[in-house]
């Protein structure tokens, strides 16, 4: 189960970075498909994840930008790779 | 947090730079491209030794030369996403109204030519005429007799036109002759780099020696001409190391990449004359081999996509901005490159 906190907050980047508008932390779904419902594209993911590792410390491979396909699932990487202590 | 597997500097310390920022966000405003490739006609008015288009089995497609099936492909095209479309095998300019529907359903796009014929302005995509050395040496391997005099007479003072030099290991050193008359003729000139089809065993399959010269070259001629040649110091690198594209950043063409969640490996496919197309078989140019695959095209987009791995300082991140924002002004009509940020020749991150 992933932090609250985590989801909040990399749903506030993705909303930052991708200029998404009439939507919130509080109302964006976060378990909507990135690529499919959202219409990210890898570029878009990559900036993300330059932001992310910002904030958390963390790398995230390139490999595994298909498996991050929700905010949900990204804040679980993200926790695990800090429980990991990487 | 930072740990020893992130880099020393935050992507935020790296765009931090004004020089770098605005680069970054120049470039960034045209991530939204996704290209697929047609070939738009199985022939072609000159037979080139090495020729991509006639190697595989992409040659003996049907062509369906009609414009509804066109004109409903694009839509489809359009419809799923495709925002540029890359015309090339085996001679788009012989089917001109088959490339005005194209570029009429998507307005952006570029045209592999060998310039031997004009394309009519209206078709309004950048078009990459194909150079192979002086004329003597287009004779001997293109069986084309004065074919630099009759691409700058079609295509002088066409802004659409990119003379696209292809280093063998036979011409390097007419490659000056060539920027000096592309450049006397006020035309844009990009390099690429002979990439040989599976199974070539002719002699224009570059050794580590013409690899070494050839960059000796281009940064020469970067140097003399940087109002003519459109290129950085690291696509210099990137397109002469010892090791093709492939090894030095992951390929992520379908063809070499399973995933089909994001990026070129769900976006991108390769459509023959008879407007099918084959996932394992879906780059830019098929049928090249990947070990030996250096072409310009696939360094567009397979060094692009890993920008993630170039963000570790700043010069190396301001050489991949170089690379980017040259690839734009090589393929986009009406996008101006800026001056390159990095001078140094800065090595390939670590292919993970």
């Amino acid at each position: 189960m992933s932090n609250q906190q985590t989801i909040k907050r990399i749903t506030e980047i993705i909303i930052n970075e991708l200029k998404l508008e009439d939507v919130t932390a509080e109302t964006f779904n976060v378990d909507l498909d990135l690529v499919d419902e959202v219409g990210i594209d890898s570029m878009d993911l990559a900036t993300i994840a330059l932001v992310l590792r910002d904030e958390y410390g963390i790398r995230i491979d390139e490999d595994d930008y298909p498996k991050l396909t929700t905010v949900r699932i990204i804040a679980a990487y993200i926790d695990d790779k800090i429980n990991q202590g990487e | 947090m930072v740990t020893e597997q992130t880099p020393a500097y935050k992507f935020s310390e790296i765009i931090a730079e004004p020089a770098i920022r605005e680069r970054w966000e120049k470039v960034r405003r045209w991530f939204f491209l996704r290209e697929s490739t047609y070939d738009m006609t199985n022939r072609c008015n000159i037979r080139c030794e090495g020729c991509y288009y006639f190697t595989g089995e992409k040659q003996f497609a049907e062509e369906n030369s009609d414009p509804d099936a066109w004109g409903r492909l694009m839509a489809a095209e359009k419809e799923r996403g495709i925002t540029f479309a890359v015309l090339a095998g085996a001679e788009p300019s012989l089917v001109p109204e088959l490339c005005a529907i194209c570029h009429r359903i998507i307005p952006l796009g570029a045209i592999a030519s060998n310039g031997l014929k004009v394309l009519p302005r209206s078709i309004d995509y950048q078009i990459h005429i194909s150079v192979w050395g002086n004329d003597r040496t287009s004779q001997a391997i293109r069986k084309a007799p004065d074919m630099l005099q009759r691409q700058i007479a079609n295509y002088r003072d066409d802004p659409r036109a990119i003379f696209v030099y292809t280093f063998t290991p036979d011409n390097i050193d007419e490659a000056r002759e060539i920027t000096e008359t592309v450049a006397d003729h006020r035309c844009k000139l990009t390099f690429n780099m002979f990439s040989a089809p599976i199974g070539y065993q002719g002699q224009l399959r570059h050794t580590s020696q013409s690899l070494a010269r050839t960059r000796t070259m281009m940064a020469e001629l970067l140097r003399d001409f940087p109002e003519t040649v459109l290129f950085s110091p690291y696509s210099i690198v990137a397109h002469t190391d010892s090791h093709g594209l492939h090894a030095l950043f992951s390929c992520s063409y379908p063809r070499q990449n399973p995933s089909t969640a994001i990026g070129l490996g769900r976006s991108f496919r390769q459509y023959r004359t008879n407007l099918q197309w084959d996932r394992s078989a879906a780059c830019c140019v098929p049928d090249t081999d990947c070990d030996d695959c250096r072409h310009y095209a696939a360094g567009s987009a397979v060094v692009t996509a890993r920008m993630y791995r170039h963000a570790t300082d700043p010069q190396t991140f301001a050489a991949w901005l170089d690379y980017v924002d040259t690839y734009l002004a090589v393929w986009v009509r009406g996008y101006a490159k800026g001056e390159n940020l990095c001078s140094s020749l800065v090595n390939p991150p670590a292919n993970h």
